[in-house]
């Protein structure tokens, strides 16, 4: 445990400096961008946009962390003796408490008395995070790709945005806050962040045989 | 690809020019290829054919106006216009992620050649989406009792935004080569447009609406189509040059800076503009007029036909389907008694036209004797409810009249409108607005609806159930008796011989 510790506590640094940050500032701004629109642009804002552009802005900041496990070095560091589990969580928790801020931020920028109930928005930002992390672990568990950042994020975007288009409307993913589906729908989205938990977690180890799946290169 | 490599340099310079245009060409169909079968892109191309079958399962049923059935092809296509700008992205960007862009200063493919390429291979996408677009149209066409005409402008939105999206892809990566670029700007130009388009603006012939690829209406009626006035065309013509002006940018930014790509920008640049300001043109003078005409006196531009006692007149797009009117006419009249079973009617299809698909209006209710109005719809719920105009007007004497109608003439009216149908329960649920069978209703019609009672839904109730032989008799016998003023709903439960409905009338 104590050898961990201080592996980590020398991994930061170099980690730190490895993280997509141009992918992860542009989904950060992206998502305050939108966030600022009612305060930039409507003298009438109305509780509907807001929630429209909270879930467009948790949509864009995911779109970003896509890209948390691109290593272009991966072929190198896929000898190193630091297991992927711990590399991979070491740049999550680094990126997690700037995450919370950028969260706190974009909901502070949605005036109060259109801002949605909060802790329910948060759910579904979590979620929708957690997916994409879980999402870009299972592409680095599956194939040989060292950046498969794109890629995922083209999957996130067309799954999300098909999925707002034709998901039933009492699974309540995409409900109001007065729709009668509001409830169960985040009853739904903490099941959502719980699966993309598991696979995430599923998909954290480096495989111990080779990896047999190999798509072709787009 | 490896079909370029391997040829070898031309030593002429027509021979050359020639050559790397079949490059072109085989890169072209390359990475259409590639791009048909990408996974997002296939996904979604099933999506949106499985959206067409969703959207057109109850055709069969539904009676299509084909001006109605053009703009509906327009929403599915945004599925797979999504991917194929995201995945034609990322294809323009795969030798940069690949590092192989170096490569390519041995081939005697320039740079810009690729991307006329890569612009190229999206056109296969486009064409995809329109054979898709042309079966759900043919799907309309092909429904029984379909009516109207479609328009060619609006058909060609859906490829086109496809085209746009792909060739708005090729010059994203052109311009800006992170990879995380096309996601991002989507996600902030879709919630955007969403927002900028939810906050009220001028919607009144504003020039700025028709800028985006797809414009709903903020009405769903029906109106003939020469009323519509949506700029088809234009926007058609508009979202072309759009198109042809990303293409031709990319191969510009790239390289491309010969004589005839200039010239080719330009001219796109025209076409744009040309399209752009056609439509935002207000709605003609001409169009205007027309509207008008059709909402206060349909009778100038209407045909009329004759079945068995009474006149049927329609819009001319609708003129096929009087019968389809005459028949449920005749069931409804065959019930009625005394003079009313064999009056000439009028039916006549009105609308309000004066708003364009801008806004709703309601119908106001014929003052001719004997004259019953008809919408523009047809199928489902429409069916009962001119069955109740038609009977109403029998009972009553005028559409007019009904609105004032508060006593058990109700019963009679809703007995005649349903009575000869085969489920007539199911009917009574689709003609009233909660879908009840018990308790007070609206019950709609084409013009101003009428109000049930407690009492009046359980005597029709029970007289929908005792069924057609039982009741039918007594109606004729009774006719004068039924359909007299201020007759109680308890006198006609008696007369017609069902059991009489606990407590008093009350109209709400």
């Amino acid at each position: 445990m104590r050898v961990t510790t201080r592996v980590l506590g020398q991994l930061a640094r170099p980690v730190l400096r490895a993280l997509p940050w141009r992918a992860l500032g542009a989904g950060a701004a992206a998502g305050l961008l939108l966030a600022a629109l009612p305060r930039l642009l409507s003298d009438d804002p109305d509780p509907w946009t807001a929630l429209l552009l909270l879930r467009g802005a948790a949509l864009a900041f995911a779109l970003g962390l896509t890209f948390l496990l691109d290593d272009p070095a991966r072929q190198v560091t896929v000898a190193v003796p630091t297991r992927r589990m711990l590399r991979a969580a070491l740049r999550t928790a680094l990126v997690a408490p700037l995450a919370a801020l950028w969260w706190t931020a974009v909901v502070l920028l949605i005036p109060a008395q259109i801002r949605p109930p909060i802790g329910a928005l948060t759910l579904e930002a979590a979620a929708a995070a957690v997916v994409a992390l879980a999402a870009s672990a299972t592409a680095v568990r599956l194939t040989d790709e060292s950046e498969p950042g794109q890629r995922v994020a083209i999957a996130l975007l067309a799954t999300s945005m098909a999925a707002a288009l034709l998901f039933p409307e009492h699974w309540g993913l995409f409900a109001a806050p007065k729709d009668k589906w509001w409830a169960p729908g985040h009853d739904h989205w903490a099941f959502v962040l719980a699966g993309a938990a598991l696979v995430w977690t599923a998909c954290g180890p480096e495989p111990v045989r080779r990896r047999r799946l190999r798509l072709t290169p787009s | 690809m490896s079909a370029v490599l391997e040829k070898a340099p031309p030593a002429e310079r027509a021979d050359e020019q020639r050559r790397s245009w079949a490059a072109v060409l085989a890169l072209a169909l390359f990475e259409a290829r590639k791009l048909l079968l990408r996974l997002p892109v296939l996904a979604m191309f099933v999506l949106y054919a499985a959206w067409i079958g969703w959207t057109m399962r109850d055709a069969w049923t539904t009676y299509p106006a084909l001006q109605d059935v053009d703009r509906a092809t327009q929403t599915g296509p945004l599925l797979p216009a999504l991917a194929v700008l995201l995945c034609a992205n990322q294809a323009v960007l795969r030798s940069r992620r690949q590092d192989t862009d170096r490569h390519f200063d041995v081939l005697v493919l320039e740079p810009w050649r690729r991307t006329v390429a890569f612009a190229l291979s999206v056109v296969p996408a486009a064409a995809l989406t329109a054979l898709l677009v042309a079966a759900q149209f043919t799907w309309g066409v092909l429904a029984p009792g379909s009516v109207g005409h479609g328009s060619v402008g609006e058909l060609l939105v859906g490829p086109l935004t496809v085209l746009l999206a792909g060739t708005a892809g090729v010059l994203l990566a052109r311009v800006v080569k992170s990879p995380f670029a096309a996601p991002m700007l989507l996600v902030l130009a879709f919630f955007s447009i969403l927002f900028l388009g939810a906050v009220p603006g001028d919607s009144n012939g504003s020039a700025t609406r028709w800028l985006v690829p797809v414009i709903g209406d903020a009405s769903s009626k029906t109106l003939p189509s020469d009323l519509l006035g949506r700029p088809a065309v234009w926007h058609a013509l508009y979202l072309v040059g759009l198109a042809l002006t990303l293409a031709l940018a990319a191969v510009l930014v790239n390289g491309g800076r010969t004589k005839t790509v200039a010239a080719a920008l330009v001219v796109a640049v025209g076409l744009g503009t040309w399209g752009a300001v056609g439509q935002a043109a207000k709605v003609s003078k001409a169009t205007t007029d027309a509207r008008v005409l059709a909402t206060l006196n349909p009778a100038k531009v209407q045909s009329c036909a004759r079945h068995g006692n009474s006149t049927y007149c329609a819009f001319p797009e609708w003129v096929p389907r009087t019968g389809t009117w005459a028949e449920v006419t005749d069931h409804v009249q065959s019930l009625a008694g005394g003079t009313a079973a064999q009056e000439k009617l009028l039916v006549r299809q009105r609308v309000e036209a004066r708003y364009g698909m801008d806004g709703d209006g309601a119908i106001e209710p014929s003052t001719v004797p004997y004259q019953v109005t008809v919408g523009t719809r047809w199928g489902g719920p429409r069916v009962p409810e001119f069955a109740a105009a038609v009977s109403s007007v029998l009972v009553m004497g005028s559409e007019k009249a009904t609105g004032s109608l508060c006593d058990g003439r109700m019963v009679t009216i809703m007995w005649l409108a349903l009575g000869w149908q085969s489920d007539p329960l199911t009917q009574l649920r689709a003609v009233r607005l909660d879908d009840s069978v018990s308790g007070s209703a609206i019950v709609l019609s084409p013009t101003n609806p009428m109000s049930m009672t407690t009492q009046q839904t359980d005597v029709v109730r029970e007289l929908l159930t005792a069924g057609r032989n039982k009741v039918a008799p007594a109606v004729k016998a009774h006719w004068a008796e039924l359909t007299a003023p201020k007759v109680t709903t308890a006198k006609v439960a008696e007369l017609l011989g069902v059991k009489a409905p606990a407590g008093a009338d009350k109209c709400e």
